[in-house]
């Protein structure tokens, strides 16, 4: 009993971590009806960030939260306004701006490999193996952070999304592009913050995943594929979908910890992606926009 | 037997229900004319007769063969053939080679070879000059013959014409209109013709049926749907149909 | 199956060309005479490369499903081959061509999977390499585990290959241009451009699409079982890994999406250049690569083929008004920054 609840905790905690990657990818392809191939690579960007800023300047995870959003942030702007903008129209869903993405994403490993080399790294704080004692089991302080920042990031994201006129401007755009050109709306801008704010939150679960799990340059592709499975299962523009979704695969994973060998739990996330793109045809995307 | 019968097909769409509990009959060599107002769900009903959409409840036979929950490519082999309001011509092949493709289907279903299927119809509607042109170099009028030589490459019983005839000037449209009728005559293949060119509808129809918000709400002869009081209402409103007169 | 009718293919595919195309192809055959043992070798695996390019070409840029998964098909077929012919009981060319088969008999599995639209695919596809990996990685009795498998090679065997992977190049040249002329091409065409018009022609982008991809898949895992033999050493995480998978991708758009010279050229770009900057600035590559990549979506969608069509028209040559053979799944970006 224990067993299972020192399970359920990880799973809770593990869904926070997947649901932070997920709205990141999902935005984007609300509002932009992009599949953004180089969400792996920013993840893994920020994953690197954070290890630097904690290797030379010593600075807390946790604290460099903001110049990490706010980098990945600039980053996903520029990326926009210089290469995703000058896509032509209709090609939203073709091979190219899949491609476009995709190159995007091998230049930033490269990069990523000529700074940093191909080693495993990983954020070691001083709490990083202290753990607190929850519900009869102990849960390691870290993950509680994480889960901690992941449960914050959708109330952020939902309050800016109703309660914020760029919020309010994102949503129309998702609806329908051509109808906020005719009332004034900037949809090049809107498209250039929302992308950002994509990669924002894809650096940001970057930051994060660095604190639990190693990390190198070809980081960031099993986490594309979970952020795919997450935004598929959970429906486009639900938040709440999203958080469920992001449960859903998180409790397969750790319970196929149990019941499978432990090389085969890599698999996992793959096999679910397939799984949930096959039962799930033609995709969900376009069901439900920015609600 | 008839060609055609559609039963009870209906179509929602969440809270919309765009076809509505639709009954029609369809007689071998006959052209059946589909009018509304906008909105009232003929394409709609063309999507879930072709295929293309899976109809929410209702079924649809084909000379007897149940043909409704079929993906479209199926019905298109069961032998029927649509055109789309707005055209969808292959943009990256060239008039003869967008009719090849369709023919490929049409010579299993007739025998032949495809090649020469293709040429012909290509032919026959008027398209030999411009068969080694690509879309995008063809005007509309050409591009609504291509549409059509398209769906004719199928040799289907069943065509189904969507607004074929509208954006053409009066010219083009009648030789459209002649095309049509010699689409009956010599290939023996039913029509149901979606139209908002009245004077065109009405003189090719053998009958016509009304749409209006998913339901049909008349049926019959051209000359009496042109009076019959519902038909003036859901196009005009209500109180129009005080005045007994031809619609617009 | 061949149509009679204009097809419209550039002149360069003409009888005149095939008659050229197998002029150089004898040539080629005869280069071993007067070249080292190095070139001799590099040559060899560029032919590898260009069949195994071409053969993914058949799906994305044929079909316009764009994968990332092949290389689970190639080690497929090499590890299939390996065995054969670590079993001895096979002749090389017969363990080659069950590497094929299994290959393409596996593809047939891959329905559900096909049924996926675009990008859904692609993604579908990075899981599906991933999970292959990872199983073929640790079925040690099937693979060798991470170590692989070694195989004896004849030396003798080594020198053939290079007339072998002449002949596989040939074979996949020859086949890209049968199924572009074909009707199967015909309709691959039409789905590329209109999926749903497609069906309303009759034509079912599923079963197409299935053929296409054990076409892909068999090619891909035949080149695969010559490449075991070339490098009488194979392992998992090579084969199958994602950067096998993506360079297939970055052979075939480098080089031009959709066309056949495309693969081509970049299969013989990318083991050039693979070999020197491997020398003086290893790990750059990729990053090249995927630079090259965005400044071709971004300006010349055909990559290398499309450059050389410009050079060419320059000199008057005269192609289709429309896009180059196999109209591009990757279309071109207008003059002036367009909403998207």
């Amino acid at each position: 009993m224990q067993r299972v609840l020192d399970l359920a905790v990880s799973t809770v905690l593990l869904a926070g971590l997947y649901a932070t990657m997920a709205y990141g990818l999902g935005l984007i392809y609300g509002v932009l009806r992009l599949v953004n191939l180089a969400h792996a690579g920013v993840i893994m960007a920020g994953a690197y960030l954070g290890w630097l800023l904690h290797l030379e300047l010593g600075l807390d995870p946790y604290l460099s939260i903001p110049l990490v959003v706010a980098a990945s942030f600039a980053l996903g702007v520029v990326v926009y306004l210089a290469l995703v903008r000058h896509l032509p129209r209709g090609t939203a869903g073709g091979p190219s701006s899949l491609l476009l993405l995709f190159g995007v994403w091998l230049v930033l490993r490269n990069a990523a490999y000529l700074l940093f080399t191909g080693n495993d790294q990983v954020i070691r704080t001083g709490y990083s193996i202290r753990s607190l004692a929850l519900l009869g089991g102990f849960v390691s302080l870290n993950r509680l952070a994480v889960f901690a920042v992941a449960v914050v990031v959708p109330v952020g994201l939902h309050l800016l999304l109703q309660r914020t006129f760029v919020g309010r401007a994102i949503r129309a755009v998702a609806q329908n592009a051509d109808s906020c050109t005719l009332v004034g709306v900037d949809v090049q801008r809107v498209y250039a913050f929302t992308f950002g704010l994509g990669t924002a939150l894809a650096g940001l679960a970057g930051l994060l995943s660095a604190t639990l799990f190693s990390f190198n340059p070809s980081f960031g592709a099993s986490e594309l594929l979970k952020s795919f499975v997450v935004v598929v299962l959970g429906g486009l523009g639900s938040i709440l979908g999203t958080g469920l979704a992001a449960l859903v695969l998180a409790a397969v994973e750790v319970f196929a910890i149990l019941v499978l060998p432990s090389y085969l739990t890599g698999a996992v996330g793959f096999v679910m992606l397939v799984a949930v793109l096959v039962l799930r045809p033609g995709g969900l995307f376009g069901q439900r926009v920015l609600a | 037997m008839p060609l055609l019968r559609v039963e009870g097909l209906t179509r929602r769409f969440g809270g919309l229900t765009a076809v509505d509990a639709v009954d029609l009959e369809v007689a071998s060599g006959e052209i059946l004319g589909v009018i509304g107002p906008n909105g009232a769900g003929k394409t709609t009903l063309f999507a879930l007769i072709a295929g293309s959409l899976a109809p929410t409840s209702g079924r649809v036979w084909l000379e007897g063969e149940l043909v409704s929950g079929l993906p479209a490519h199926r019905v298109v082999r069961a032998g029927i053939a649509r055109t789309h309001q707005i055209v969808r011509p292959f943009q990256n092949l060239t008039v003869l080679e967008n009719v090849h493709v369709a023919a490929l289907a049409g010579a299993r279903r007739k025998g032949g070879a495809p090649v020469a299927l293709a040429e012909e119809l290509v032919h026959t509607t008027g398209l030999s000059e411009r068969a080694r042109d690509y879309p995008s170099a063809l005007t509309l009028a050409h591009r609504k013959r291509l549409e059509l030589a398209r769906a004719l490459a199928t040799s289907p019983r069943l065509l189904l014409l969507d607004e074929v005839i509208a954006g053409l000037n009066p010219a083009e449209a009648q030789q459209l209109a002649a095309l049509i009728r010699e689409i009956r005559a010599r290939l023996g293949i039913s029509i149901v013709m979606i139209e908002h060119v009245m004077p065109a509808v009405m003189s090719l129809s053998d009958r016509i049926a009304v749409l209006d918000h998913g339901k049909k709400i008349a049926e019959g002869a051209p000359a009496a749907i042109a009076r019959d009081p519902a038909v003036i209402e859901a196009y005009l409103g209500t109180g129009a149909a005080a005045g007994a007169g031809a619609p617009p | 199956m061949r149509p009679g009718i204009a097809v419209v293919v550039p002149s360069w595919a003409s009888p005149r060309a095939a008659a050229g195309f197998l002029v150089a192809l004898a040539a080629l055959a005869g280069a071993p005479a007067l070249t080292d043992v190095y070139t001799h070798n590099l040559l060899t695996l560029t032919y590898l490369s260009v069949s195994g390019a071409l053969a993914w070409n058949w799906m994305g840029g044929f079909a316009g499903q764009v994968s990332f998964g092949h290389a689970a098909f190639f080690g497929l077929g090499g590890f299939v081959a390996a065995r054969l012919l670590l079993a001895g009981t096979v002749p090389a060319w017969a363990a080659w061509l069950a590497g094929g088969l299994a290959a393409a008999v596996v593809a047939l599995s891959a329905h559900p999977v096909l049924r996926l639209r675009g990008p859904y695919f692609s993604i579908a596809t990075i899981g599906v390499g991933e999970a292959a990996r990872v199983l073929f990685t640790y079925w040690e009795g099937f693979t060798g585990g991470a170590s692989g498998l070694s195989l004896p090679v004849a030396p003798e065997l080594k020198l053939q290959l290079y007339w072998w992977a002449l002949a596989l190049l040939g074979v996949a040249v020859a086949g890209s241009y049968t199924i572009r002329r074909s009707t199967l091409g015909l309709k691959l065409l039409a789905i590329k451009s209109d999926v749903e018009a497609a069906a309303d022609v009759g034509v079912s982008s599923a079963f197409q699409q299935d053929v296409t991809l054990v076409l892909s898949a068999g090619m891909i895992g035949l080149t695969g079982g010559l490449y075991a033999s070339y490098f009488s050493y194979i392992e998992p995480n090579d084969m199958l890994g994602f950067d096998r998978s993506i360079s297939f991708v970055l052979m075939a758009v480098i080089g031009g999406l959709g066309t056949i010279l495309g693969p081509l050229l970049g299969a013989v770009v990318f083991v050039l250049v693979r070999q020197y900057l491997l020398a003086s600035y290893p790990q750059l590559y990729l990053g090249l690569y995927g630079a090259l990549l965005i400044a071709i979506i971004l300006f010349e969608p055909l990559g290398l083929t499309g450059l050389l069509l410009r050079l060419a028209r320059r000199f008057g040559y005269r192609d289709r008004p429309d896009l180059a053979p196999g109209a591009s799944a990757v279309k071109p970006a207008p003059a002036a920054a367009e909403r998207r």
